[in-house]
């Protein structure tokens, strides 16, 4: 199925949850911030969301900034 | 001597929303050479609150290192920005996104009105505010130096109120003192300089018209020697903030002899 991530359309299995999208693309868990469909998911609950397809995912972290 | 001047230095802090601050010099991580020197410049400006901002990962730098492990959650209070926010509901989208990483409840909220300029857009940024703070944000907001808005905003709720010293990064020092001086005696909210300072000397003018700090980005992170002046801005934040204590003599248009002038 296609996700789009950060803007960006790409293939994953069907039915990875949002944990899994974001151990597949060796995304430092801990320090990012998930979003789906404009609506924030909690850490503990990111193993227990599928996503669908065409679903848009959002991952946001911290950088420098004044 | 030197004790007591010590002595006023560790008594002197102030509060942003019950939580007390000795250091009144608010530090950016943005524009740095490498992370490593941003986080020597911040060790050495002897910062407590740093502003941060929350952009989308890099999905190319698998495993990179990330600012966070620069800047210590223990050591710092951290202040997220809405920079880049054009729009009351952009700003308060990211001051979600940057709660729900359980590091702070801080938020520095600057809502924009155009890019040439930066300066803040005054409607939307009263309206972030008041949503922010009936949210239970920390807010500490980015304003122009408009002694009316800033009243606005400490009305709304503001925890502080950040008139900009000059347009941000433009290094030209605080333009309208008198604004700020206006400010201060309206409002009871800590006031802090946001923006637009450029030197050490910048930085103590700021201190001496009686803000509770100053915050800064550019004007370490792109002098020559990014280093030395995180030192000076320290320096000079401190002598700023006691020259205000101290009070400073009224200006006179003619001189007055220092040295008696009787009885040679």
């Amino acid at each position: 199925m296609k996700l789009i991530v950060n803007g960006e359309s790409r293939d994953f299995t069907d039915g990875v949850s949002l944990e899994g999208l974001i151990l597949q693309l060796g995304v430092r868990k801990e320090t990012v911030v998930a979003e789906v469909n404009r609506k924030i998911i909690q850490m503990d609950q990111r193993s227990g969301l599928k996503l669908s397809d065409g679903d848009q995912i959002e991952l946001i972290q911290f950088v420098g900034g004044g | 001597m030197t004790a007591t001047v010590e002595k006023i230095k560790s008594e002197d802090s102030y509060q942003i929303n019950g939580k007390t601050f000795r250091s009144r010099l608010l530090v950016g991580t943005g524009k740095y050479a490498t992370n490593e020197l941003m986080a020597q410049c911040l060790e050495a400006s002897g910062t407590e609150i740093v502003t941060i901002a929350l952009r989308r990962v890099n999905l190319d730098a698998k495993g990179e290192k990330t600012l966070m492990d620069f800047v210590d959650p223990k050591k710092y209070t951290l202040l997220p920005n809405t920079a880049g926010c054009y729009s009351a509901e952009e700003a308060v989208r990211v001051a979600h996104l940057s709660r729900a990483t359980g590091i702070s409840d801080f938020v520095k909220l600057e809502v924009l009105h155009d890019e040439k300029t930066l300066l803040p857009d005054p409607i939307a940024t009263l309206e972030a505010t008041t949503i922010l703070v009936k949210e239970g944000f920390t807010v500490m907001t980015y304003t122009s130096d408009d002694p009316v808005m800033a009243q606005k905003l400490e009305q709304a709720g503001a925890h502080a109120v950040m008139p900009a010293g000059s347009p941000i990064g433009s290094g030209q020092g605080v333009l309208n003192p008198n604004n700020i001086r206006i400010i201060l005696e309206k409002l009871k909210c800590p006031v802090l300089i946001d923006a637009g300072v450029g030197s050490a000397s910048d930085v103590a003018v700021a201190m001496e018209l009686g803000v509770v700090a100053v915050l800064l980005n550019t004007a370490i992170a792109h002098a020559k020697d990014p280093l030395k002046m995180a030192r000076a801005m320290r320096h000079a934040t401190e002598a700023g903030r006691l020259s205000f204590l101290a009070g400073r003599i009224p200006k006179k248009l003619y001189a007055q002899a220092s040295t008696p002038q009787k009885d040679f």
